[in-house]
């Protein structure tokens, strides 16, 4: 007998439909998948004989063949033992064979028949949405989080059973609705310390008034950022407070990053569509791999993809692998990344802010007569990081330590709902004109939106005779001025100020390095 | 056998590229020996004097040095001394310089490229921290100019900070001087062989030095920058001076070993006061709080020299254009330590957008340096009130 169910198994960060084809036959009673199951796909076997005889249900004494088409792709993942357990009941007719057109399962058997939870249940019920999706209770929150249809969820097998042949009713998702107040029930943030990283507030923050300008001008215009400082002086604090300062995520965005962190499985089982912009630090000892994404079959995605749409963080932008940071180069650029196996190729979004923080020298202090670095050790210390990679931080911003005054000042600095107010509103202004951050400006829209004054314009032919500024450099001074200007309620034209203001925050860290002409 | 070291010299040399020969054994041995004799001696050919043979009783020196004064270190001395032109001035001989010869621990061999004639006139030596502030540059390269345009010769010790910007300013008054008169040679006092440059960055520096004044060294060619060579050779540096200038020095480091040899020898120090704020302004600090003359502008110096100081006068123009009131005041506020802009808005309450204004236009107008996200005040006299 023949039977064929609907699943699906995850790449990347996408589903991918599956369908389970069992044919029970006459022969030596045996039991062989085909169709590029991994390790783990392979082992179902075990499991579903286990959970089908612990439900009561029967095993075929027959040569059964599973085949996983489309044959090419590789599956991997324990998310087909429903799907392959249903076939085989249907294939022994068990179940009406009828009673699955509609449906599509994905769900781990245990050895008792209960149905585990898998990873990546938002993506693969989106490649379900035709069919009713049968999952797991406990991912039932996040397989309904982007779905517009309902999504089904039994106990265990036995259940499952008993609700295809309408002896008893599914537990249903609510209904999905973008618009609906309902939906932001399902609201969540990300990642374990996610109520920690709400409680930071920019007001904690004593003193620093550049660097809180800088924060704001980079959540503002989506400006990559870069804090040189002295250990101490509140690098990591303040970039864990930007997060706070990103507006919620639009619909596309909510889906593509629980998307994202569905597939890694990251959440709890109350999860449901993420509206919150995520925040990730890894820490800078990671690999290649687990920054961009990858894997031999499973294509797993990386910090960069988790950080989508939201902030990524690199403490210690030196002592990461040169060639971790300079991976980052492609995806800052395009938003994404595309990763290529001899099986398979995906693209994963990579659409992150970046901030990543570094001590100015070897031994930390950087201020002139206090830094016990020679020119040398200085110079070596900043061939880390590579001329290109650099360069795309349109924010270089030095921090300094705060004072004892500063610190036992009681007065507090704006909070973070203030400042998020100042640049919901810059935003606004950024998108009306053509629909992206200011960071993304094209040279002719930038010609277009950000007209310098005359004495702007003066200020920049200066820098850029004495040799400050790159082409490249020029453009990006003038997208964060545009920035700059935007917050600063002045949306025509780029005035001194803001330009001015641009510029210093883009410290050349090797400048006190090169001998100058001196002046006499 | 030669034509750059005659045989003495070469023995003499040779000697001191023994291990474990310091100066003072040096010295000993050359008092009781002519250097070909001297030679002989380690070797086991020739009978030491008393005093010679109880040194090398001591821990084995004698077979140590019996073992290693062979041909070949003859030969690779002289070798390196051919390639890299360096010259040998022993204590016994006419060229060696006039000031050492007369100094309580003078070197007895001296090796030098270029030539030592940069010494015959007034001396000044300039010294400071290897990591010095941006205006701590800037006056060491002035002071060492301006010093240089009035004849005075700059000896300096070619380590990375002060030493190597006072020999710039040095060269850069010989380029602009050249046509006219030729302003004073620099003079470098270093540590290791002078075959061997260190640190590697100053190589075209060492090479402009020598070509242009002289190169001085007590070690022998080959032989690295170990670390009791540098205490010696700040010894040196300060025999050779006249003046012994400090701009920038923390209060403990080699600066102040070099300041502790000139008091020993009785030579004036003067130092460069910084602000209190600033931590590199430390040491020259606590020098004018014992008592040291400090140093303003180059008058100072010349007339620690009992030198006419009306020329310099011409020199010490400060070009800059006079400040508005308010910048200014702003420029009083900031001077001495670096800043971070950070520090700038603190300090001087203006908010953010003018402070980047401001900044940008003091930048424009040289009043202030950026150098890695650190500002700097740069002054010269008081023009900026």
């Amino acid at each position: 007998m023949f039977a064929s169910v609907r699943s699906a198994t995850l790449l990347g960060v996408r589903g991918s439909r599956v369908d389970v084809e069992v044919h029970a036959g006459i022969g030596l009673p045996g039991f062989t998948v085909v169709g590029q199951p991994d390790e783990v796909c392979r082992e179902s076997r075990d499991r579903v004989r286990a959970a089908l005889l612990s439900c009561g249900l029967p095993w075929p004494t027959r040569r059964v063949t599973v085949n996983l088409a489309p044959t090419g792709d590789r599956k991997s993942g324990a998310c087909l033992d429903l799907a392959i357990a249903i076939g085989l009941l249907a294939a022994q007719e068990v179940v009406a064979i009828d009673a699955l057109a509609n449906f599509a399962f994905v769900a781990e058997l245990g050895l008792d028949g209960s149905l585990r939870p898998v990873r990546g249940a938002t993506p693969l019920v989106l490649a379900l949405t035709d069919r009713m999706a049968v999952v797991a209770p406990e991912n039932l929150a996040e397989a309904s989080a982007a779905t517009p249809a309902q999504v089904y969820s039994a106990k265990n097998l036995r259940d499952v059973v008993e609700c295809l042949s309408r002896r008893a009713d599914w537990q249903c998702s609510k209904s999905f609705d973008l618009n609906s107040g309902e939906s932001t029930s399902l609201n969540r943030d990300v990642g374990a310390d996610a109520t920690a990283l709400n409680s930071r507030d920019l007001a904690d923050v004593q003193g620093q008034p550049v660097a809180r300008r800088a924060l704001e001008i980079a959540a503002a215009g989506a400006h990559h950022l870069l804090l040189v400082g002295p250990p101490g002086a509140g690098k990591t604090m303040l970039a864990e407070r930007l997060v706070g300062l990103l507006p919620p995520l639009t619909d596309d965005e909510a889906i593509s990053t629980t998307m994202v962190h569905s597939s890694v499985q990251l959440e709890s089982p109350n999860a449901g569509l993420i509206r919150r912009a995520p925040y990730r630090a890894p820490h800078h000892s990671s690999s290649m791999v687990s920054m961009v994404g990858g894997g031999t079959a499973l294509m797993r995605p990386g910090e960069i993809s988790l950080a989508s749409n939201g902030v990524l963080f690199l403490d210690e932008l030196g002592e990461f692998a040169p060639s971790v940071l300079d991976a980052l180069r492609q995806p800052l650029e395009q938003g994404i990344v595309r990763l290529a196996r001899a099986r398979t190729s995906v693209v994963m979004p990579a659409k992150f802010l970046l901030v990543a923080a570094t001590n100015p020298c070897p031994c930390g202090e950087g201020t002139p007569g206090v830094c016990t670095c020679d020119d040398a050790a200085r110079a070596r210390y900043l061939r880390r990081f590579s001329g290109p990679l650099l360069d795309r931080f349109d924010l270089r911003v030095a921090v300094s330590r705060p004072n004892t005054n500063e610190l036992l000042s009681p007065e507090r600095g704006e909070s973070t709902s203030e400042v998020a107010k100042r640049v919901a509103n810059a935003r606004q202004i950024a998108f009306a004109r053509f629909k992206c951050a200011n960071s993304a400006l094209t040279r002719e829209q930038l010609d277009a939106v950000a007209p310098l004054s005359k004495k702007a314009e003066q200020r920049l032919r200066r820098e850029l005779e004495a040799g400050h500024l790159t082409g490249r450099g020029y453009h990006r001074v003038r997208r964060v001025a545009r920035t700059v200007a935007d917050l600063n309620g002045a949306p025509e034209v780029v005035d001194d100020a803001h330009l001015n203001l641009a510029l210093m925050m883009r410290v050349d860290l090797a400048s006190g390095l090169r001998s100058r002409e001196l002046v006499f | 056998m030669s034509s750059i070291l005659s045989n003495e010299q070469l023995a003499a040399a040779s000697l001191s590229a023994l291990p474990k020969i310091g100066p003072k054994r040096l010295t000993t041995i050359l008092k009781y020996h002519d250097p070909q004799t001297a030679w002989a001696v380690v070797q086991g050919r020739a009978k030491p004097h008393v005093v010679v043979a109880a040194l090398m009783q001591e821990n084995g020196l004698g077979q140590m040095w019996r073992a290693n004064a062979t041909l070949s270190l003859q030969q690779q001395i002289l070798g390196r001394c051919k390639k890299a032109s360096i010259h040998v001035a022993l204590i016994s001989e006419e060229n060696y310089p006039r000031c050492l010869k007369n100094d309580i621990s003078p070197p007895a061999v001296l090796f030098y490229q270029g030539d030592l004639q940069a010494l015959a006139t007034r001396r000044v030596g300039m010294i400071g921290t290897r990591s010095a502030t941006a205006s701590g540059r800037y006056m060491t390269s002035h002071l060492a100019f301006e010093l240089a345009m009035n004849g005075v010769c700059v000896i300096s010790g070619l380590a990375r900070g002060i030493d190597a910007w006072a020999h710039h300013g040095v060269l850069r008054a010989r380029e602009k001087k050249s046509a006219s008169a030729i302003a004073a040679a620099p003079v470098g006092v270093v540590a290791s062989g002078l075959d061997y440059v260190y640190p590697k960055e100053h190589a075209d520096l060492w090479r402009n030095v020598a070509q242009a004044g002289a190169l001085v060294s007590e070690s022998p060619p080959g032989a690295p920058p170990e670390a009791f060579r540098f205490p010696l050779r700040n010894r040196i540096l300060a025999a050779l001076s006249e003046v012994l200038v400090v701009v920038e020095s923390k209060d403990r480091g080699g600066s102040m070993i070099t300041v502790d040899e000139a008091q020993k020898r009785d030579i004036t120090v003067l130092a460069v006061p910084g602000s209190p704020r600033n931590i590199a302004s430390a040491g020259t600090n606590m020098l004018v709080q014992q008592g040291c003359l400090p140093v303003v502008n180059v008058d100072d110096i010349l007339v620690a020299l009992g030198l006419d100081n009306r020329r310099a006068n011409d020199n010490s123009f400060d070009p800059r254009p006079r400040l508005a009131e308010s910048d200014a005041h702003v420029v009083a506020m900031m001077v001495g330590a670096p800043f971070t802009l950070d520090e700038f808005v603190m300090r001087t309450g203006v908010p953010l957008l003018e402070a980047a204004i401001c900044l940008g236009r003091l930048e424009a107008l040289g009043w202030v340096i950026n150098n890695s996200g650190w500002w700097e005040v740069i002054e010269f006299g008081q023009r900026y009130s």
